[in-house]
Order: structure tokens, then C-alpha cells, then sequence
């Protein structure tokens, strides 16, 4: 999969992309869409996948929750990588559930050894299940649990080696969280490994009062992408994803996005 | 230093209670509260347009707080929303709404139901003649059969996009066929010798039974070839198969 940027695909927009054929390297969509037993979704990914190198990008499974993984959960996304065979597959370093009750959100985790310990082992029954190693992305948060012992680069940075899975860096979270907590986001540079770095997300964020939400509603801000190229002029091009979900804009829109990555990747 | 699972459960708890957080917290209470809010919509786009959507999402946020989510795949969110409304007090001059619902969630789960079969022929001609009575018929995966004593398939209907919202019939018994024609999924309403055929095939009723069944037998040789040209009927249980 050449080191070039695709587009997160969402429903509204298969017709079209099917349509008007788009290059791109990969397309990326949420795994749990795909979670049916048939039906128009899991037809429309088999024609995708049948064009494009595949990105499952999982929403649910929920890596840092403290009591075991949902089994039928990862049994559905396991089925799904089985059936498809993406390029790649990734989740998110953050908890959405505790005693089977969800908040089908990506909620902050405290920093501690406790929640680190807690990560690499979910990661590792993943990436056991699946056969396959997983990529782990860092989230948006709007609020920091003072209980932390690690900054949040240390915490994703021993995640990542300690499990062997990939990183998923999502510069708008570093963008989103640097503004919010206060902190040099280029902290995060000289802290993960570049060779662990397997895909990038570029989003856009919104303002709310003082603080910046990564609505996924916005174009990627200017900020972002002075950050984007700096990333890349230090580890090299990536395989990039330009993530939209709210308040979805035409397909071309995101198609340019993508293209004003590929600039930056160039 | 509190355990990481007691931290979670507190938020947790926090994000589906009604106190006041503090200010950045709240921020997660109001997108959780959104997205559920935004995923029963999307099961139940009709009854969002019966009742409005401020109703609509206080219902929803009254129903999240009574039936948290268990699954971190949305789409099974909301599967006791009929029910809950059943019992939600500012619904209730509105009878027939619980069973909107209750359709609306077998469309939601039509839509990516495994896919039909075409019924193998050549399969059901290879079944020596006598033993054709024991032959059990099924129903595709995405059919789902209700009965209501209000029009809800005719409300359904009305409140399509495109639709004005002013159903056939306002009241009076339907009996209803949810079923997908490819990728479509169809709301049907039957008539009594429908209901009875396809009740009998999902309870898992053999040929001889539903050839002897007074209210299905004088209309079977239609209807078999009917349904299964629709694929409503899509496979062959032998003698051996349990009901379903």
C-alpha cells in the first residue's frame, strides 16, 4: 500500500465513490458497520474492497476497559478481518464500556501503570485472536484524570512497544489535546517510535468555548496541517486517512483534503 | 489512587445520570446522550416523525437512561424502544406507537439480516414423492412477522420520505410481512390466508400440516410459487430439522 492518502467512506457517499472511481491507496471504513449478517453494507465493502486496499477501523471494542473484552464483539470483527482481509485494522487507546453497560464513546483514560497494563493486554488477546497485529490510535479528550503518572505521548509510546502492535497517529487528537491540556505537541515527536507509525488521521475539529471537540464535522485546520508536515518531514510519508462524520460534505470535498495530503506525502 | 475499574464505573455512571458534572465532563455526557440519540433515530425514523423531535429526543434520552447501551455496535441499540414506549406516560394517548416501533426495529434488523437463499429446486425434486409432506419450508432470514390491532403498516407507509404522513387507513387490525427483496427491505401487509401460510412456515409447520390447514390450503398452490419468487421462502428443512 503506497504511503498516500484515502478517505474514511461512509454510507452516504458509497454511490458516488463507486461511481466516479476515485484513485486513492486505501478506503477506511468503521468495522462495526459491517457487524450484519448481509445485506447492502457487507455488499457494497465486498465491491470496495474488490478496488481498494481495505482499513477496518473499529469504534466499539472498547481496549482500555478494566473488566475483559466483549468475546462476541471480537468475534464479529474477527470474522469480518477473516472474511476481508484488510491492509489494516485498528482500534482506539481509550474505554467505551465497564459491566457490559456502554457509552459507545471514546472516553479519556487515566494515564497510570494500572490502565497501561490494562491496554497492552487487550491489545495482546486482540491481536491473538485476529492472528494479526492491530494498529492503536490516540484519541481526543476533553478532560485529564488526575490520577496520571505518565504523560499521554509516554502512555501511548510504552502501549505500543509493549504490545507490538502499530500506531495509529491521529495528528488532529495531538492538535486537539495539545490545546486542551495545555501542552507542546511536538512533545509527542521525540516520544513514539516513527518505525512504529503505520497510518496517519488527519479530521477537523470545532470549537466550543475554550475548548477544541474532534467533531470529524470540520475540514482539517491550518494548524493541523503545519503539524502534518512537520510529522512527515521527520518519519517520511504514511498511509494517510482524512476522517469526516458529521454533517458529511460532498464526496469531492474530502477527495480534496486527501489531495492536499498527498501533497504532503509527496 | 482509586482502581482503574472503580474510575470507569463512577463515569460511567456519571455520563448516564442526571447531576450536574463538572464543566468538561459534561462534554461527554451531551455527546454520549447525542449519539444514542442519534442512533435511535436512526431505527426509528417514523416514529421520530410521529411525534417531533424534541419529543422524540427526550424519549430517547428518558429511554438511554433505562436501557444503557450493552454493545459497542451501535445498530443493536434500542431493541426494548417499543416496549419503553409502552409504558412512557407521555406517550400513551398515542396507542398505536409501541407497535410502529416494534416494526421499525424488524426493519432495522431486515436491512443487514443474512441474505436470502434462492430455494434449491433441484434439491426438493430429489425428495422421493413420499416424503414430501414432511418438507419444511423456511422463511428468508430477514422475515419478521407482526400482528397489530392498528394499521401500522399503512402508517409506516405514509411516513416514508416522500410521504405526506396521511396513512391509508387510521384504524383496524394489520397483520404485517417484514422481508427483503435484495437489498430492499419490504413492509407487507397480508391477508388472513398469507398470515396463516407464512405463520405456519416460521413455527416450522410441514407441507402435509399446511395442506390440510382449511384457512391455507385453497389459496397454496398461489402462494407457494409466490413467495418463493420473492425469496420470502428460501430453504428446505427436511423431515429432520427441528421447528425453528
Amino acid at each position: 500500500m503506497p504511503p498516500r492518502a484515502g478517505i474514511g467512506l461512509r454510507a452516504p457517499h458509497y454511490a458516488e465513490a463507486w461511481e466516479r472511481h476515485p484513485p486513492l491507496p486505501l478506503v477506511e471504513v468503521h468495522s462495526e458497520n459491517f457487524f450484519g449478517e448481509g445485506g447492502q453494507p457487507l455488499a457494497w465493502l465486498e465491491r470496495f474492497a474488490s478496488r481498494y486496499s481495505l482499513s477496518l477501523h473499529g469504534v466499539g471494542l472498547s481496549l482500555g476497559s478494566a473488566d475483559a473484552l466483549d468475546e462476541r464483539h471480537l468475534e464479529r470483527l474477527e470474522s469480518l478481518v477473516r472474511r476481508f482481509e484488510p491492509a489494516l485494522v485498528s482500534e482506539h487507546l481509550s474505554w467505551s464500556a465497564i459491566d457490559a453497560r456502554h457509552a459507545n464513546d471514546l472516553l479519556p483514560l487515566p494515564f497510570t501503570r494500572e490502565a497501561l497494563d490494562t491496554v497492552v493486554a487487550s491489545i495482546g488477546r486482540v491481536q491473538d485472536r485476529l492472528r494479526r497485529r492491530i494498529l492503536v490510535e490516540n484519541v481526543s479528550t476533553y478532560f485529564a484524570f488526575s490520577a496520571a503518572s505518565l504523560e499521554e505521548w509516554e502512555f501511548v509510546a510504552e502501549a505500543v512497544r509493549r504490545s507490538g502492535c502499530g500506531l495509529l497517529l491521529d495528528v488532529n487528537n495531538i492538535w486537539v489535546n495539545a490545546r486542551n491540556h495545555g501542552y507542546d505537541p511536538r512533545a509527542w515527536l521525540g516520544a513514539v517510535d516513527p518505525a512504529s507509525i503505520e497510518e496517519i488521521h488527519l479530521a477537523g475539529f470545532e470549537s466550543e468555548e475554550e475548548l477544541l471537540v474532534d467533531t470529524h464535522g470540520a475540514p482539517v485546520a491550518d494548524e493541523v496541517w503545519t503539524l502534518f508536515r512537520e510529522v512527515i518531514a521527520r518519519i517520511g510519508p504514511r498511509p494517510t486517512v482524512i476522517e469526516w462524520d458529521t454533517r458529511l460534505p460532498a464526496l469531492g470535498v474530502l477527495l480534496e483534503e486527501a489531495r492536499k495530503a498527498d501533497e504532503v506525502l509527496a | 489512587m482509586k482502581p482503574l475499574a472503580e474510575m470507569q464505573r463512577e463515569f460511567l455512571a456519571d455520563l448516564y445520570g442526571e447531576s450536574p458534572l463538572e464543566g468538561r465532563r459534561s462534554v461527554y455526557r451531551r455527546n454520549v446522550l447525542a449519539n444514542l440519540r442519534e442512533a435511535l433515530g436512526a431505527a426509528y425514523p417514523v416514529v421520530r416523525r410521529l411525534v417531533g423531535d424534541a419529543f422524540f429526543d427526550e424519549a430517547a434520552d428518558r429511554y438511554a437512561r433505562a436501557h444503557p447501551s450493552a454493545s459497542g455496535d451501535l445498530h443493536r441499540y434500542g431493541e426494548a424502544f417499543a416496549a419503553f414506549l409502552a409504558r412512557y406516560e407521555p406517550a400513551s394517548e398515542l396507542e398505536y406507537l409501541p407497535d410502529v416501533a416494534r416494526l421499525e426495529w424488524a426493519v432495522a434488523q431486515a436491512f443487514h439480516a443474512a441474505d436470502a437463499r434462492s430455494l434449491d429446486f433441484a434439491a426438493l425434486g430429489a425428495i422421493p414423492e413420499g416424503d414430501r409432506g414432511a418438507i419444511r419450508l423456511t422463511l428468508q432470514p430477514a422475515a419478521g412477522l407482526l400482528e397489530s390491532p392498528h394499521p401500522i403498516a399503512s402508517i409506516w407507509s405514509a411516513n416514508q420520505p416522500g410521504r405526506d404522513g396521511t396513512p391509508d387507513r387510521t384504524d383496524g387490525a394489520e397483520r404485517v410481512l417484514v422481508h427483503r427483496e435484495g437489498f430492499v427491505v419490504r413492509v407487507r401487509e397480508l391477508g388472513d390466508s398469507e398470515w396463516a401460510l407464512l405463520g405456519a412456515l416460521a413455527r416450522g409447520a410441514s407441507l402435509a400440516e399446511i395442506a390440510a390447514d382449511p384457512a391455507i390450503a385453497p389459496t397454496l398452490a398461489q402462494q407457494l410459487p409466490f413467495w418463493t419468487s420473492l425469496t420470502v421462502i428460501d430453504g428446505i428443512g427436511g423431515p429432520c430439522s427441528p421447528p425453528s
